[in-house]
């Protein structure tokens, strides 16, 4: 090979002489012999005319297809998505290992010292951070050196060296989570010409198309040297193509290798090279050359094959990977590395060898090179971000919430809400957790979705829809519409405490056997989980422990329209029938809309539309457009509230009591399980004074998955929380919301002092109107002076 | 899809500087006047005071996106901080967003002490926003309910 490579270049000084002399015979004999030419001249001008006639037509229409993709798949700057800065200050609750997650994911270098910009030092709980220079979505901020330290999970002290403005408060420059082109659908790695290595571009050409500087589109004489070698051969054995009719062939990828494909191959080719420059046309083959598969997707260009194989970014590829990808580009699937090693590392060192030939490496260069491994990762990385889920929900709010025209501008620069340590241990919450649960006997098949958000701002902070790290082709926490079972509940429950004359948390409400005919002529008689009735039981003790026959006498009450209409004013528009199943959850929602949901009650009823980006720039740092935090209150929120102490008695003593445990940890916290019908879904909505988090676990194929909300999500749930700082939800009632004591199963007023006594919230007007004997006993006066006591104690 | 709530209409809001003595003469200067020495404030930890001074300072120079962008960190912090959720609803009286306002300002009366300065500039700004919203007898009411912050005991803890 390398021999051949070599009489290939000295062939190309020879072919100029030629090419020379024959020019110089050729118009001697038109000097000397007017009349052939003549004749000729005419049949050729008939030709020509003829070739106008038809043939101009149809290479217009191959202009415009040519240039439709060329133009179509131009690949500017990409748009830089960007994670959350971080932001440092005394007080900040980030455990020792969050930092550290958060410092990796932007990038940060760990070194003694830290005297560069992008790196710091760690001693124990001493951190030194040395943050680069960036500019923010307010603003540009200089490179600064940042000493903080730790303590019990929070930053205790800190000091910046940088502006007195940043005293007390740094923001680290942001964890690039991807780069984007917000109008393709694809997950690309693109890279512009600057950026790739110069051996890859050098040896590129010298393997494929040594003559790619010089001509324009197709070289004849290859095509004709690969036609005669086929002819020998009986099949096809050469291409003969150059890198500008690979990218063509590579535009209307077809197995078809016809004539008339090849003709049009080479007049587009030649198309193409009329319009754009060379670097512009490498730049694109860079970008667009088909280099592997993986299931259904397409792996195309370097940089994105630089990550499938090897999980590095192109620019960081050692010699020997470069050549292994240069070497594929002949047979993606034949030098397949993980696939058929032995080949693909035959293949790759041919190519080093042809890289020594043509000078581009020295001999001993090539030696080391070819004496190393394949250097292949064993699981192929997938999606171009680490975070394709969160990158997806991305895209799709900047298409919904942005003009076409504006994300069409190359490098932007898109600010959003993730949080690379909550996301990472989101992550890991359901993939661990789910093989955790196949060990525990559940199905192999288990798949799970994760969404946290921060309450009051709506942001989302971590987003899962795979059980598998970094692979996105059904993101289930946007697209899994499942039944949501008793995660349904509270809403009803919710409706009953907005009716204050009839309802309270104390409320006896039926919990016994129902029976209801249906549209369809069918009796629907719904059951408890352990098939028992429990007769009449206050309304807090059904919630908590999440009665069905209960809740659907209550919901009857309520009824299924103002349920529907419920789900609407908390920011969710899915399908939703108005049937009695409805009650018990028979409703088909996404994870994300569900969190929606719980985001405006944890928020104590200021909903906030869930959103990914904060603000996207030009390249020259102007607001394209911020989205600015915007409260949407619902009405009675009274009623949210002592909805949301119930929710709490859930996890206090109810069905998720479990999560205590789970989490090793007592704060006060408010969930709901839910489960549906066959155990197919597992559902389990959380959340703290700060964060939101809705888990989801079940199959794909939607069959039965022995799931529970306790047994599976739950557990997911419980997992990412053990990483994050827990504060207990506030208790504080709003105006028009007390604190009573009261006998839950008497349903009256009572005192502290009598036996049975708690204290619940009651919206004002909804309290009880009857008082417990114990009360009775105690004289008026007295009981005043509890009263006032109670009062006094508290405010 | 999802997200129906659509953040309408957030982008590149007015600039217009309308009447911000609005806000001083009817929010900021009664309350504190009234109230003279009744008052709790939160305990803020120093960064939001620090991004507080810097959404005051870029208030007085009227750029009030700029100011809008600090108290938003400073929210992030700390989210039920009755002040900076009563500074943010004045922001947004100011911006002539007074839906925003209205929500703001009850966000901050929610979460905060019912009583003294901050409840009195709750109401005002309600009051002021309700009018704007050609809310007349709400914002009467609110004006009545802004003169009550002095003189009622804290309710609901």
């Amino acid at each position: 090979m390398a021999k051949k490579a070599k009489t290939s270049v000295s062939k190309t000084g020879v072919k100029k002489a030629r090419t020379a002399r024959r020019n110089k015979g050729r118009k001697k004999a038109a000097q000397k012999k007017p009349g052939l030419p003549h004749r000729l001249l005419r049949i050729s001008m008939l030709l020509l005319g003829l070739g106008i006639g038809l043939g101009a037509p149809w290479v217009i229409w191959l202009d415009v297809q040519v240039r439709s993709e060329f133009d179509g798949r131009k690949w500017d700057l990409p748009s830089r998505v960007y994670a959350r800065p971080l932001s440092l200050y005394e007080g900040k609750a980030i455990s020792r290992r969050s930092l550290l997650a958060e410092l990796k994911a932007a990038g940060y270098r760990q070194s003694s010292g830290a005297g560069e910009p992008g790196s710091f030092s760690v001693d124990g709980y001493r951190f030194d951070i040395h943050r680069r220079a960036f500019r923010f979505e307010d603003g540009a901020k200089p490179a600064a050196r940042i000493k903080l330290r730790l303590s019990n999970d929070s930053v205790v002290y800190l000091r910046g060296d940088s502006t007195v403005a940043e005293q007390g408060l740094v923001r680290l420059d942001p964890a690039e989570i991807a780069s984007i082109y917000p109008l393709h659908d694809e997950d690309r790695t693109l890279v512009v010409l600057q950026d790739v290595p110069e051996l890859l571009v050098t040896g590129l050409q010298a393997v494929e198309d040594r003559q790619f500087k010089n001509h324009h589109g197709v070289v004849l004489r290859s095509i004709g040297r690969a036609m005669l070698a086929n002819v020998r051969a009986g099949r096809t054995v050469q291409g003969g193509s150059t890198l500008t009719q690979q990218l063509v062939k590579n535009y209307f990828l077809t197995s078809e290798r016809t004539l008339v494909r090849k003709v049009n191959e080479a007049i587009m080719a030649v198309l193409l090279e009329w319009h754009y420059d060379k670097t512009q046309i490498l730049e694109a083959y860079i970008n667009e050359i088909f280099l592997g598969q993986q299931g259904k997707y397409s792996i195309h260009g370097f940089g994105r094959a630089s990550e499938f194989y090897f999980d590095r970014p192109l620019k960081d590829l050692d010699v020997q990977q470069i050549a292994l990808l240069v070497g594929m580009v002949r047979g993606a699937s034949l030098y397949n590395p993980r696939r058929n090693p032995e080949r693909s590392l035959q293949r790759r060192n041919q190519v080093l060898d042809i890289f020594g030939s043509t000078g581009l490496l020295s001999d001993s260069e090539v030696e080391i090179a070819k004496s190393r491994p394949l250097g292949v990762t064993d699981k192929p990385r997938s999606g171009g971000s680490r975070y394709p889920a969160f990158v997806d929900m991305v895209r799709r709010q900047l298409k919904r919430d942005y003009r076409s025209s504006d994300l069409r501008s190359a490098g932007l620069r898109i600010f959003t809400t993730l949080a690379p340590s909550e996301q990472d241990y989101a992550q890991q919450a359901v993939s661990g957790g789910l093989d955790d649960l196949q060990r525990r006997g559940l199905p192999a098949e288990l798949q799970g979705a994760l969404v946290l958000v921060d309450v009051a701002s709506g942001e989302v902070r971590a987003l899962v829809g795979d059980r598998v790290a970094g692979r996105n082709y059904f993101n289930r926490a946007l697209d899994a519409r499942r039944q949501i079972g008793s995660v349904i509940k509270p809403l009803i429950y919710l409706l009953a405490l907005e009716h204050v004359d009839d309802y309270n948390l104390i409320t006896p409400v039926r919990d016994e056997p129902v029976s209801l005919r249906q549209a369809d002529g069918s009796v629907w008689s719904p059951v408890n989980y352990d098939h028992k009735s429990r007769g009449e039981i206050p309304l807090l003790e059904a919630l908590v422990h999440s009665y069905n026959q209960a809740t659907v006498k209550v919901g009857f009450k309520v009824g299924v329209v103002n349920l529907i209409r419920k789900i609407r004013q908390l920011g969710v528009n899915a399908e939703v029938p108005a049937v009695p199943a409805t009650l018990l959850g028979a409703v088909e929602l996404t994870p994300i809309e569900v969190t929606q949901m719980y985001q405006s009650l944890a928020a104590g009823g200021y909903s906030v539309p869930l959103r990914s980006v904060t603000a996207v720039q030009t390249p020259q740092g102007e607001l394209l457009n911020r989205y600015p935090l915007r409260l949407m209150p619902l009405e009675q929120r009274e009623a949210v509230a002592v909805l949301n102490f119930a929710m709490t008695q859930v996890v206090e003593q109810g069905t998720a009591r479990n999560l205590h445990d789970l989490l090793g940890n007592d704060t006060l916290i408010a969930g709901k399980t839910g489960t549906t019908n066959e155990r197919r879904d597992s559902w389990f909505v959380g959340y703290t004074r700060d964060r939101v988090a809705v888990a989801w676990v079940g199959r794909d194929d939607n069959k039965p998955a022995g799931v529970t909300g306790s047994n599976a999500a739950m557990r997911v749930w419980a997992a990412l929380f053990r990483q994050l700082p827990i504060f207990a939800i506030d208790l504080r009632m709003p105006d028009g919301v007390n604190f009573v004591w009261v006998d839950m199963q008497q349903n009256a007023l009572t005192d502290p002092s009598c036996p049975a006594a708690v204290q619940l919230p009651f919206i004002d007007a909804s309290e009880p109107e009857s008082t417990t004997a114990c009360l009775d006993k105690l004289d008026r006066k007295n009981r005043k002076s509890l009263w006032r006591k109670w009062f006094e104690s508290d405010d | 899809m999802l997200f129906p709530l659509v953040l309408v209409a957030c982008s590149s809001q007015t600039h217009i500087r309308v009447d911000d003595r609005e806000v001083t003469t009817r929010v900021r200067a009664p309350a504190s006047e009234e109230s003279a020495g009744v008052q709790v404030y939160s305990l803020q930890s120093p960064a939001v005071r620090q991004l507080t001074a810097q959404a005051e300072d870029a208030e007085r120079t009227g750029d009030l996106d700029l100011a809008t962008g600090y108290l938003e960190r400073a929210l992030r912090i700390q989210p039920q901080d009755p002040q900076l959720l009563q500074h943010m609803a004045e922001l947004k009286l100011q911006i002539e967003d007074y839906q925003q306002a209205l929500n703001f300002a009850f966000r901050s009366y929610d979460t905060g002490p019912r009583v003294g300065e901050i409840c009195s500039r709750n109401w005002r700004t309600i009051s002021v926003a309700r009018e704007h919203l050609r809310d007349v007898s709400g914002a009467n009411e609110a004006q009545a309910r802004a003169t009550q912050c002095m003189n009622t005991r804290p309710k609901g803890f």
